[in-house]
């Protein structure tokens, strides 16, 4: 089986089918992680920058967290990441009781456009950049954190990552992986800086101690 | 110009016809980048060997093509995913409108892709009866205006809030306000009803990772992640030139990219995509499709200086800094790509004469090199396309005008034998007193007019190598006889 544009690439470089491939160059090495402290100040900082919300949340804390968020936003409709850890941390029946309503993360489409909020954990935390990262699967579907005005991330120090290395050592076997790092923004027209363009307009990241 | 390939890139004469706004907004965003660029920069200690690993392993990819892109292809089929090998732009338009129609798609969502330009899709879909909608809010601006971009990274910068509005108002039927935070709502609300209705999201790609068949997208805004999400069919068009070896690699183009394209850290939206989705419940595509295009990529390769061209990454970072695209915005260059690396790109892929103009569109002062992040000899391969332009090369004829062959043979004549160059410096003086007005030379005749009608030029006085000697000569420098 032969294939023209690997045929001319060969042809034009002078290489044959067994030409073996020279070693890769090397890479500087990673950034080294600091204290965990540091690295969620770092990460706090980082994600004010972006025009998101950082908190740092005691597991008793989260029912008035939720209660601002929902008055705040305007929350009436919500879908959920249906893991382990937020149903132990108990989302969905929080927002219940906030009269919200909630739509299942597997609803068609047109419906989880309609939802308001968002929530998710997230994998990893990159905190130089601000940057949260996503893996997905079937318990969680990649449009909560996309389709609704409003993501909420709910994660734990356990996600901290030094640098761009570790994560990918980790991750790139995943079918997917997204990193979000701000709301989404654009600076198209007049080179105005306008947030929520196509995804979420405001990030929440709540950092949940153990 | 949003689709077909060139014919001929007038460069001069379109640099003409450029309006006055256009460089004041291309010049409003390239100030805005290159400080924000400068400040990022500042903050990385190790930039510098970061560029030098980034342009390494982009060499190292070229050179070894076609063994990543064998492992590429390899790892996207174990994915589930489809691959596609396109030679010609015409092929790869066929392999996405037969895809299209297969899928009985009427509506296709498109997420900012350098390659769909570079094929025309957009017009392909449309002869098909297939609508192809620009997501990103600037490529949707300059789609609505029927125009070009005018800068890689904010292609409808030269378009005024009014503009804008007016267009809105125009082609989407609404009275739409000329504040910007509302123009952009609007613009969110049209598209997300075409990103739910949709049966096919078309990207690019920033980068193809070799190593497990990863395409790599980067995106502020989130409609590379709506495109490549919600509808069932994702097709990416990406060239071969986008293929790196691994994850390890990719840690360096990633910190490189965004800090040289807007000044962020890092670009909002960076997905890591592998094959279609895995479980029903997850989103994302059910097939995914990959067309690896050509294009005229493999035959550049050819050339060893010229292909460093592939190094590139698309930040646009050389365009920000350039006193030639400043002043002329991205019209003038005639074709997707813009600025310094679309001088040393188009000429290459398009042929060398039918963008001939374009590598003489460079004062060659070398600020593009100094930002690029993967460190391409830019001015070097000007120079030397400048060259291939002039003598012609295995790809084309040569086609410079008689005179000005006539003229370069000469001079290479006088440069090379030092009796010439002696006898025609002494015969120049035979012209000091024809054309000497008040101690200088004015009112020559065509083709010297052209520089005597601007200003005079002074006599001539046949004495540069005696001064050179005497000014000179005294550091060490030996001149030859």
């Amino acid at each position: 089986m032969t294939n023209p544009v690997i045929e001319n690439i060969r042809l034009s470089l002078g290489r044959t089918a067994k030409t073996p491939v020279s070693p890769r160059p090397d890479i500087i090495s990673p950034r080294q992680p600091e204290p965990v402290e540091a690295e969620i100040q770092r990460f706090l900082k980082e994600l004010k920058a972006l025009s998101a919300v950082g908190q740092r949340l005691s597991p008793d804390s989260l029912a008035e967290a939720f209660k601002s968020l929902v008055a705040e936003q305007k929350i009436r409709k919500a879908t959920v990441w249906e893991t382990a850890y937020l149903k132990q941390l108990q989302v969905g029946d929080r927002l219940r009781a906030l009269g919200v309503d909630l739509i299942s993360p597997h609803a068609e489409k047109h419906l989880l456009a309609q939802c308001d909020l968002g929530v998710t954990e997230a994998d990893f935390i990159l905190p130089e950049t601000g940057t949260l990262g996503l893996r997905s699967s079937a318990e969680k579907p990649r449009a909560v954190s996309l389709l609704p005005h409003t993501h909420l991330v709910i994660v734990t120090p356990d996600a901290l990552r030094a640098d761009l290395h570790q994560v990918f050592a980790e991750a790139k076997d995943s079918p997917y992986l997204v990193f979000i790092t701000g709301p989404s923004r654009t600076s198209d027209i007049e080179l105005t800086p306008t947030l929520g363009m196509h995804g979420p307009k405001y990030l929440c990241v709540w950092i949940v101690d153990l | 110009m949003s689709g077909e390939t060139p014919t001929y890139i007038g460069f001069e004469e379109y640099s003409k016809h450029v309006p006055a706004s256009i460089p004041a907004a291309v010049q409003q965003a390239t100030s805005r980048f290159v400080n924000e660029r400068a400040a990022r920069v500042a903050e990385m200690p190790d930039w510098e060997q970061l560029r030098q690993n980034g342009s390494d392993i982009r060499l190292h990819t070229i050179e070894n093509l076609d063994v990543y892109l064998t492992r590429f292809e390899t790892a996207v089929l174990a994915a589930g995913g489809y691959v596609h090998w396109a030679s010609t732009a015409e092929e790869a338009r066929g392999i996405v409108v037969q895809i299209a129609k297969d899928h009985n798609v009427k509506t296709a969502v498109k997420s900012k892709s350098m390659a769909t330009e570079e094929i025309g899709l957009n017009s392909a879909l449309e002869a098909a009866g297939i609508q192809a909608i620009e997501t990103d809010l600037g490529e949707f601006i300059i789609q609505l205006a029927g125009t070009g971009p005018s800068h890689i990274i904010v292609p409808a910068v030269h378009l005024k809030k009014e503009e804008i509005a007016a267009l809105f108002s125009e082609k989407l039927g609404i009275d739409a306000p000329t504040d910007p935070l509302e123009l952009a709502r609007i613009a969110r609300e049209t598209l997300r009803e075409k990103f739910l209705s949709a049966e096919m999201g078309i990207s690019g790609a920033n980068f193809l990772v070799a190593e497990t068949g990863t395409l790599v997208i980067v995106t502020n805004e989130g409609n590379g992640r709506l495109c490549t999400t919600i509808p069932d069919l994702h097709v990416a068009v990406v060239g071969i030139d986008k293929v790196i070896p691994d994850w390890e690699s990719l840690t360096v183009f990633l910190k490189l990219l965004a800090r040289s394209a807007t000044g962020q850290k890092i670009s909002t939206y960076t997905q890591f995509i592998t094959g279609p989705r895995r479980a029903e419940g997850e989103f994302g595509p059910k097939e995914f499709h990959l067309v690896l295009l050509d294009n005229g990529r493999s035959r550049v390769l050819k050339d060893p200086i010229g292909r460093e061209v592939f190094k590139c990454i698309r930040c646009g970072a050389c365009a920000n800094v350039c006193p030639v695209y400043k002043n002329v915005g991205g019209f003038a260059y005639g074709w997707f790509i813009s600025g310094p690396i679309g001088a040393i790109l188009s000429p290459q892929i398009l042929d060398t004469q039918v963008a001939r103009e374009l590598p003489f569109a460079s004062t060659l002062c070398g600020a593009c090199v100094d930002v690029c992040p993967v460190k391409i000899p830019i001015p070097t391969i000007l120079r030397h396309l400048r060259r291939r332009v002039a003598q012609g090369d295995e790809f084309a004829g040569p086609s410079m005008p008689i005179a000005i062959k006539a003229t370069a043979a000469l001079t290479a004549l006088a440069l090379g034998w030092s009796w010439v160059y002696r006898l025609g410096s002494r015969l120049l003086l035979l012209i000091n007193p024809f054309f000497r007005h008040d101690g200088w030379l004015s009112g020559m005749p065509y083709p010297l007019s052209r520089w005597t009608k601007v200003r005079p030029l002074p006599p001539f006085t046949a004495r540069f190598r005696e001064w050179w000697q005497k000014h000179v000569s005294r550091d060490g420098n030996e001149i030859s006889r």
